[in-house]
């Protein structure tokens, strides 16, 4: 899901693209078809997904969501954090976090 | 006895060569079945196991020959079973051990990452309306000139022969027999249209199966070829060879060019199969009951396997399997 999601955000998956059927998808990933069907429900419910039957799964055009409040602004910084410190704790050299949260930072499109 | 004996050496001595070199009949980053890094078989200690695998299958083709040439003479119906069952059976052995000390210290065991294409259109393989096509026609115009030729046909001709070149079945000028080898051939190409279209749909998009489908859409050829050649040999007077020899000749050289395609350093995979040695029970069966993929690519050899944690593989192999029997039941009523 996170993958998916990460592509649909990006826009490297455009509004209007279909993605693979349930079925081709699990086979690619070789996972369970429940596993593959509720990623896209996930999404689905996240607007980001047409599910219809027979027609696949149609990325959506979503509108920018409303300007985000001080508290999801707080939710960010916390996991940022979190992860950050998760992350220095398994060895990761803060240089190099620095360089991937600025990367990070620029493939952001406003 | 003297043809048992040839027979069974020369069976023996074919399956020999391939078992020798059964561990490098595969693709890249994967020897005696194991994951490894693509480069291991090049090193030092990937030469000295496969050293080591073969001293072991040479000492025991020595066993095995030594007992045939013990059993066989009294028993002439074994030289062709015995000798080579034990020679599979021998090796597999040997072959496990080896696929077990690699896994356990030379094996890449990093957690791996799943792909998907999220191309709709690149999934599948694309068919060739003519290539399909073509052996069908070229069966259907063979049939006409036989019709046309129809009274120029021996009464009786044979369409079997032995390895001593005597014929050993023979077909008589009615419908069956000269039509038959051309139904016959229609429906193993049919057969083997099936297996191509299975091995597009329902496998990922692999190097394997770009060379797979390929060599099965290859093979309708010769394959033709051969079953077109059986009633026209008593009007054309053709060597007896020449259909069974262009069909080795190009099963040699298909089995080269995969070789060659799958083991390229070049060779990538669109959407990889799982690496875990986990889901390879003795280095030889899939068994994976979370991948609803019903074919993956073999890692002994060349082409496809089956996930036999699979129920719908399970349906697959059974209808194959009456799928080449069913003409030799018709026959037989």
């Amino acid at each position: 899901v996170d993958e998916l999601r990460i592509l649909l955000v990006s826009g490297k998956l455009a509004p209007g693209s279909v993605l693979p059927s349930v079925r081709r998808m699990a086979v690619d990933l070789g996972v369970h078809f429940n596993t593959v069907a509720e990623a896209y429900r996930t999404l689905a419910e996240e607007n980001w997904l047409d599910l219809r039957h027979g027609r696949g799964a149609t990325v959506l055009k979503r509108d920018a969501p409303a300007a985000a409040n001080a508290e999801l602004v707080d939710e960010l910084r916390h996991r940022l954090r979190a992860l950050v410190a998760e992350m220095r704790a398994k060895g990761a050299s803060a240089a190099k976090m620095r360089f991937e949260l600025r990367a990070l930072a620029d493939e952001i499109q406003p | 006895m003297k043809v048992h004996l040839l027979m069974s050496s020369f069976s023996l001595l074919l399956v020999t060569v391939f078992l020798l070199f059964m561990p490098l009949l595969t693709r890249r980053g994967i020897f005696f079945s194991a994951t490894v890094d693509p480069e291991f078989p090049h090193s030092d200690e990937g030469r000295r196991l496969l050293r080591s695998y073969r001293w072991q299958v040479a000492v025991w083709i020595a066993l095995v020959v030594l007992l045939t040439m013990r059993i066989v003479p009294g028993r002439p119906n074994f030289a062709g079973t015995v000798p080579l069952a034990l020679l599979i059976a021998g090796t597999a052995l040997i072959y496990w051990r080896k696929f077990r000390e690699i896994h356990s210290h030379y094996g890449v065991h990093a957690p791996e990452v799943r792909q998907a294409t999220l191309s709709v259109s690149a999934v599948n393989e694309n068919f060739n309306r003519w290539v399909i096509l073509l052996p069908f026609v070229a069966l259907a115009a063979v049939a006409v000139y036989l019709n046309m030729h129809w009274n120029d046909l021996p009464q009786r001709f044979p369409i079997y022969w032995g390895a001593d070149g005597q014929p050993n079945r023979w077909a008589n000028r009615d419908w069956q027999g000269v039509y038959g080898p051309l139904l016959l051939g229609a429906y193993e190409n049919v057969i083997l249209l099936a297996l191509a279209w299975i091995m597009s749909h329902e496998s990922r998009k692999t190097v394997m199966r770009y060379v797979t489908v390929r060599g099965v859409l290859f093979l309708l050829y010769p394959l033709t070829f051969a079953f077109a050649l059986g009633p026209l040999q008593p009007l054309l007077s053709t060597p007896v060879w020449l259909g069974p020899g262009v069909l080795l000749v190009s099963i040699v050289g298909l089995m080269y060019w995969s070789y060659r395609k799958v083991s390229a350093p070049q060779a990538r995979d669109d959407v990889p199969e799982p690496q875990s040695d986990d889901y390879w029970k003795a280095g030889f069966f899939y068994w994976n009951p979370d991948d609803p993929a019903i074919l993956v690519s073999k890692r002994v050899g060349i082409g496809y396997t089956m996930n036999f944690a699979n129920k719908w593989s399970w349906i697959a192999l059974a209808t194959i399997l009456v799928a080449f029997l069913v003409p030799g039941f018709l026959k037989s009523i």
